[in-house]
């Protein structure tokens, strides 16, 4: 479904990623991990049209998407969670979410009001009054409601609350269930290889390693090698 | 009752008791220069796009029912329709060019492509009358109506304005707004969301130029005459101001600032030949109390009372 074919692209001024491909299957759930500075957001923002491809092509559902603008990417129904958060702090919850929602997309607000019962009870409120775990749901929530073919997840379970964490990873487990395309980025491995079917991992902006996760499950010290700081 | 009713209601009173208490003809430039600062208020507040060549429109939808009008011998609603039409396609124009520029950029680009009109205003006076302005402009009759007689032009010129504040106010809550208001706090994640924010705020700019078009063309007929002033960067300052001392929350807001400015600017200047002074303390004023504009007063004492309520019931 998405290809990247020797991806070049830049962080700033310094150039974050060398030459990086990979690819993702329909239905398929593909775990990025790396260190920090190890160009996975890049990589997600690259794929976005957020940060430019200088070199290489990426495609999705056979068509170069590299060089379009990210509306146009979005449109072609690829969503990116940023890590950012990134919650309209103005607008209420359900607005927030009704802003991302397509017709035709199976994630109606009513749905994903059910999949996200801690947000229910919140969706009146404005954006910016939810905590760091709060808003990472409703993101997650407005980015679903997009009726995404790709959904990008950023660290979506990164500085929150044990029981936000909790809440993220069963909303992982029904994209699962839900064969939903997912590239997801990742800092904690036990929570990425529950839901992942396949592992890439980059360091210094290369893609060093690519496995399933059953190799990734059978040799554990082959993934955290990369993931350990020197 | 309802928020929006209400606000209807104040709106139409507004215009219905406006020439009883005030001199008509101060009234109706009151209603007509109202409509040009909703229609800023569009691209300013709503969209968060500082425009300070709002005149350009004004004064194109001013120069346009001037020929139609005149050289042009059309008569009074299509000439109208023109200048709605030829502010929003050179809104269009212009938007088209910078709308890709921000902030501070996007400011002194309005305000160049403003003096560029100006100029071609001024240079070209064998159409425009120069700096003499354009005279001899006259108000047909519409559909049996003598819009020569004052009551009659003042309630033709309510009625637009009325239109003009339920439709800009429909355009703030619909989702263009949504969209609009959004992308003022984040225009890339906008982006990621699938929408194309440089095509909403160009939709912005030029419904906004539409409607500055319309108060042009209704100053020309007012007062039978287009002044060059009509199209100078000081009136883009003036409108800016005016939606400052209103307030941008809302589409009310604009149109008290537009009554108070036009209001006191009168009064000042009766007051004293250096009023432009009072009025800038007037401004530096509001600025420094009433942050929200004007229409914060009236949410103020609305949170007094309810407050009150509360502590009663």
């Amino acid at each position: 479904m998405l290809t990247l074919s020797s991806i070049d692209a830049y962080y700033g001024q310094s150039q974050a990623l060398h030459g990086v491909s990979f690819d993702v299957a329909e239905g398929e759930i593909l775990a990025l991990l790396g260190r920090n500075g190890a160009g996975k957001t890049t990589t997600l923002r690259a794929i976005m049209g957020l940060n430019r491809v200088a070199r290489g092509v990426v495609r999705f559902d056979g068509r170069v998407i590299s060089g379009l603008p990210t509306h146009k990417i979005a449109r072609a129904g690829v969503t990116l969670v940023p890590e950012t958060r990134d919650a309209f702090s103005l607008l209420s919850v359900e607005e927030n979410i009704r802003l991302g929602y397509r017709t035709g997309s199976p994630y109606t607000v009513e749905r994903l009001l059910e999949m996200f019962p801690i947000i229910r009870e919140f969706r009146l409120k404005k954006g910016g009054e939810l905590s760091g775990g709060q808003q990472q749901l409703m993101v997650m929530a407005r980015g679903l409601a997009m009726g995404p073919k790709l959904l990008l997840l950023d660290e979506p379970s990164q500085g929150l609350a044990p029981i936000m964490v909790n809440a993220v990873a069963e909303v992982l487990s029904a994209l699962r269930r839900d064969r939903l395309t997912v590239i997801l980025v990742e800092q904690n491995l036990r929570m990425a290889l529950d839901v992942a079917d396949r592992v890439v991992i980059l360091e210094d902006g290369v893609a060093v390693d690519a496995l399933s996760r059953a190799a990734a499950l059978a040799d554990p010290a082959r993934v955290e090698k990369h993931l350990a700081v020197h | 009752m309802n928020k929006n009713l209400l606000a209807l209601a104040a709106v139409v009173l507004l215009a219905v008791v406006a020439p009883m208490v005030i001199p008509i003809s101060i009234a109706n430039e009151i209603i007509v220069i109202a409509i040009f600062a909703m229609a800023t208020n569009l691209v300013i507040g709503v969209a968060g796009l500082y425009s300070f060549g709002q005149a350009m429109f004004f004064g194109a939808g001013a120069y346009l029912t001037g020929y139609s009008l005149t050289a042009g011998g059309l008569s009074l609603v299509p000439s109208i329709l023109i200048a709605i039409a030829g502010a929003a396609a050179l809104a269009g124009i212009v938007g088209a060019v910078i709308i890709r520029r921000s902030g501070f950029y996007f400011m002194m680009l309005t305000f160049a492509f403003n003096q560029m009109a100006f100029y071609v205003v001024l240079v070209w006076s064998g159409v425009t009358g120069g700096e003499d302005g354009m005279a001899g402009i006259k108000r047909a009759p519409v559909g049996g109506l003598d819009l020569n007689d004052r009551s009659v032009f003042y309630a033709f010129c309510a009625v637009l304005f009325v239109a003009s504040y339920v439709i800009l106010r429909q355009i703030k809550k619909s989702p263009l707004g949504l969209v609009l208001e959004a992308a003022k706090e984040n225009p890339r994640r906008m982006a990621s969301l699938g929408y194309s924010v440089h095509g909403a705020q160009l939709a912005a700019f030029m419904i906004s130029g539409a409607f500055a078009g319309l108060a042009g063309s209704l100053y020309v007929l007012l007062y039978r005459f287009v002044p060059i002033d009509s199209i100078s960067w000081i009136m883009s300052g003036n409108v800016v101001f005016m939606v400052v001392i209103g307030g941008m929350s809302s589409m009310v807001g604009p149109i008290m600032g537009a009554a108070v400015f036009v209001w006191l600017q009168g009064l000042f200047s009766l007051l004293w030949a250096q009023w432009a002074l009072l009025f800038g303390l007037f401004i530096i004023f509001v600025v420094f109390t009433l942050r929200g504009g004007l229409i914060e007063l009236f949410k103020r004492v609305a949170r007094i009372r309810r407050a009150g309520e509360a502590h009663h019931g």
